[in-house]
């Protein structure tokens, strides 16, 4: 930047605006992160819990379910250390946290409801995951996303439909669908510093 | 070449513009992300983000992150406000009926 007191034009000044504030859009990248991590994580726990019911004698399939602890752990302290490393606080970007905030408190919330018939709760976990995952793609501006939490709401209803037999299947796709091809393709995008 | 004086002085000029317009997007900034951004030496954005500071338009934070001081920056309701009215301003300067004139 040049000398402070050199005047500017009005075109000048309007170069200077747009070109600052282009600089400031929300790093998406960050996203992609929680989308492969959650992804990869409850894709392995569904198709786990899936194949084990499907061709084993395992009493507890579901035991499977026990690998998101760590995983909450893992992603807290992943956002912890980002936090820490950011230079700057985007709006969009603390929108982003809160409406993921607000989904892990809600799915707690509906686990603790839930508690005695956890082999129902998948179609109610992917409405509740539509909602963060559609508003996250509108927030990035990336289709992919909210095509992804509109995949989300048909299986939800797909799977409701269809019978607890299919639920983990169900979600394994959803997963796919909504978080690992968004995911990927969020990381690949061509123009990868800033969107 | 059109001038514009009668814009508001504080804005008016480069850097304090570029800092101004980089802080109305986002929430806070480190100092060391808008040297980044602008361009500008250390000692010159340091000047500016005093004057911004001195005049209200911005509010300036100093921590200590991992034993090192960080400065952070975000921007005030009345730098929001005079941001607005500049840009306001330069319309008005830049419509094709006041250039005419």
């Amino acid at each position: 930047m040049e000398n402070e007191e050199k005047m500017m034009t009005g075109e000048e000044s309007l170069r200077i605006i747009t070109e600052m504030i282009n600089k400031t859009k929300f790093d998406i990248r960050q996203g992609s992160f929680y989308l492969l991590f959650w992804g990869w994580l409850i894709f392995v726990c569904s198709l786990s819990d899936y194949l084990l019911q499907k061709f084993t004698d395992i009493a507890h399939p579901y035991y499977v379910w026990f690998l998101i602890i760590p995983g909450v752990f893992v992603s807290m302290f992943y956002g912890f250390k980002t936090g820490q490393k950011a230079k700057v606080r985007t709006y969009a970007g603390t929108l982003y946290m809160w409406i993921w905030m607000g989904f892990l408190i809600a799915a707690t919330v509906l686990f603790i409801i839930q508690s005695k018939r956890m082999d129902l709760v998948s179609p109610y976990i992917l409405l509740l995951a539509g909602l963060p995952t559609f508003i996250s793609g509108f927030i990035i501006k990336f289709r992919p996303l909210i095509l992804g939490g509109i995949c989300f709401w048909i299986l939800a209803l797909g799977i409701y439909f269809a019978g607890p037999s299919f639920y983990s299947l169900g979600t394994a796709i959803a997963m796919l669908a909504g978080y690992l091809i968004p995911g990927y393709m969020l990381k690949n995008r061509v123009d990868h510093d800033k969107v | 070449m059109t001038r514009f004086k009668e814009l508001d002085p504080i804005l008016h000029s480069q850097l304090r513009l570029a800092v101004i317009s980089l802080l109305v997007g986002i929430e806070m900034a480190e100092f060391t992300y808008i040297r980044e951004q602008t361009g500008a030496t250390a000692g010159n954005l340091s000047i500016q983000i005093t004057k911004l500071k001195e005049a209200g338009y911005i509010e300036v934070t100093k921590k200590f992150k991992n034993n090192y001081p960080q400065t952070l920056c975000s921007i005030t309701k009345l730098g929001k406000q005079k941001f607005t009215e500049y840009v306001n301003d330069l319309k008005d300067y830049l419509s094709p009926k006041q250039n005419a004139k």
